[in-house]
């Protein structure tokens, strides 16, 4: 997911408001419990993505994909374990070892559910600010936040370098290929998939560590650190229509735990 | 190899000085580089020639204390930069004398734009950002890349991204620019951009350039001196001429002449008795004219 080159309406907004929009709505996803606001929430966020700022949805498509499985994995988990008595399947009678009283509840589904769904939330809500905030404006934005530059740097690059390892990746995964590795193309096999992946991370983070001392290296030879603040030739304002988007998304925000203390 | 090093004693114009440096590298035995002794002046161009693996990088890295401050190790003798030691300072106060370029252009470059790039450096020196801006223009000037200023780094080509480095060291203003075999990684093409900037720099700026690399006919063109390493020794130091005549020792630290003086030499060795050496392709004209027209004269 990287920064997206347009002129849109989240691109001007200044890179504090969406910090700190970011970080409030990933705490009100979790606050709120009532299934249907939280619902409203993912597809607010979905339609600014995909009304408001047109950003191309093939990166987040991919991911929902990627998390598909991990999202599933939390369902039937909390199908298990949640509490509950509406069961769909079992419950196992009590004298067989280990899975006694064990079985699928509607509860837990519906809860993992809502997990899901709040996990899809901030999977477009995090994107969606990092596409459309240049790396350099979002640190300037954390620093003048009060976080020391050096902290705000650790924290942008390695979003910089994310684009760069899976770029990295595919070149692994190409040369593997080119000496017979067909693993990935073949259907099925997914316990050999997972082993297969051991050839592709192995050499990935050798590469990464090695790559993150290089830029430590170049950053310190480019007097980073040198002093305790930077100067910086960009400037960042908080003009009224920045004002005005933050109190709006704040007061969105409160109006959805109100009605989830209401609608209790 | 004592003998070889250079050792003058005027102290004035000297910028960086090695003393009977060694070192080894953290959990390893053996030392990389065997007491090296080195003087370098102010505006000189040196070369640093010798195989893979024969202390080049080490010997770049102790310019700018990243040996002994980022790499542990054991590190015995004295290196002063600018009358600074780099055992008493840190790399970023280095920075602001000696500019480094790596090898690898990707691992140097970590803003999302070109002018961001260059800024990156000034920023951490506190410089005033209108002062920022007119550094910014006046270093994508000399590197030739003033019309991306606006690009996204991510979309320049190799020989581009080397020169935006080598852009954004010059935003510091540093007196000596280190680089450490920075075209090993560019095609042809690139590999001409960035010596055609590193000859700015050298003409025009007057800047002591200390750079590693294996392409000699640019290190003819260019050097004053060539360093020659050899298994952490140092093995010559001399102009790039004494150097390329020298083919026992070509041979023994596998350094390729300019192919214009393997073409002589060949020629001699077929007894053509050219007596001048040849290490550009300028003077080899003139040479072998020379020798022919004497050759037809004698026939």
């Amino acid at each position: 997911m990287n920064y997206v080159d347009k002129d849109s309406f989240m691109h001007r907004l200044d890179p504090r408001v969406k910090v700190i929009v970011l970080v409030f709505f990933t705490v009100i996803v979790f606050l709120i419990t009532r299934p249907v606001l939280i619902v409203i929430m993912f597809l607010s966020f979905l339609s600014v993505w995909t009304i408001v700022e047109r950003l191309p949805s093939a990166g987040l498509i991919k991911t929902a994909k990627f998390v598909a499985g991990l999202m599933g994995f939390i369902i039937l988990l909390q199908a298990i374990f949640y509490t509950g008595n509406t069961y769909i399947l079992g419950p196992v009678p009590k004298d067989v070892w280990l899975i006694g009283g064990m079985g699928i509840k509607w509860e837990g589904i519906a809860f993992g559910l809502l997990l899901a769904v709040r996990l899809m939330a901030l999977i477009v809500l995090m994107p969606m600010v990092l596409m459309t905030t240049p790396i350099h404006l979002f640190s300037l934005g954390l620093i003048r936040m009060g976080l020391p530059y050096k902290i705000a740097y650790m924290t942008t690059t390695s979003m910089n370098l994310v684009p760069t390892f899976e770029s990295e990746l595919g070149v692994i995964m190409d040369a593997q290929k080119m000496r017979g590795m067909t693993i990935f193309e073949e259907k099925g096999k997914r316990f050999r998939k997972m082993k297969a992946w051991v050839v592709l991370v192995v050499p990935l983070v050798i590469g990464a560590m090695r790559r993150a001392q290089m830029m430590g290296m170049a950053m310190d030879a480019r007097a980073f650190g040198a002093f305790k603040t930077r100067t910086c030739i960009d400037s960042i304002r908080m003009r009224w229509s920045d004002w005005l988007t933050l109190i709006l998304c704040l007061a969105y925000g409160a109006a959805l735990v109100v009605l989830n203390w209401i609608l209790r | 190899m004592a003998e070889i090093t250079t050792k003058e004693e005027n102290g004035e114009n000297t910028v960086v000085r090695l003393e009977h440096v060694s070192y080894r590298y953290p959990r390893t035995k053996n030392y990389v580089l065997h007491d090296v002794c080195i003087d370098i002046h102010q505006g000189e161009f040196i070369a640093v020639m010798g195989e893979n693996g024969a202390g080049k990088t080490t010997f770049l890295s102790c310019l700018n204390s990243i040996i002994p401050n980022y790499y542990l190790g054991h590190m015995q003798g004295n290196v002063k930069v600018y009358g600074m030691d780099t055992k008493e300072h840190v790399v970023s106060e280095f920075s602001r004398k000696v500019g480094m370029v790596l090898e690898d252009p990707e691992s140097q470059l970590f803003t999302t734009y070109v002018r961001n790039e260059v800024a990156f450096s000034a920023e951490n020196m506190q410089v005033e950002p209108d002062e920022i801006r007119s550094r910014i223009d006046w270093a994508l000037s000399i590197v030739g890349l003033t019309s991306y200023k606006d690009r996204e780094t991510t979309a320049l080509s190799g020989g581009q991204k080397q020169r935006l480095a080598i852009a954004a060291n010059l935003a510091m203003k540093p007196d000596m620019l280190v680089l450490d075999e920075p075209t090993s990684q560019l095609d042809p093409i690139g590999t001409r951009e960035v010596f055609d900037v590193i000859r700015r720099l050298r003409n025009e700026e007057k800047m002591t350039v200390v750079i590693a690399t294996h392409k000699s006919e640019e290190i003819a063109e260019f050097a004053d001196k060539v360093l020659v390493f050899s298994k952490g020794h140092v093995v010559a130091f001399d102009e790039p001429r004494k150097i390329f005549q020298d083919e026992e020792l070509m041979k023994l630290c596998h350094i390729r002449p300019p192919q214009v003086s393997a073409l002589v030499n060949y020629m001699n060795m077929k007894n053509a008795e050219i007596h001048r050496l040849p290490i550009l392709l300028k003077e080899a004209g003139g040479e072998i004219e020379e020798w022919y027209s004497g050759g037809r004269k004698d026939g």
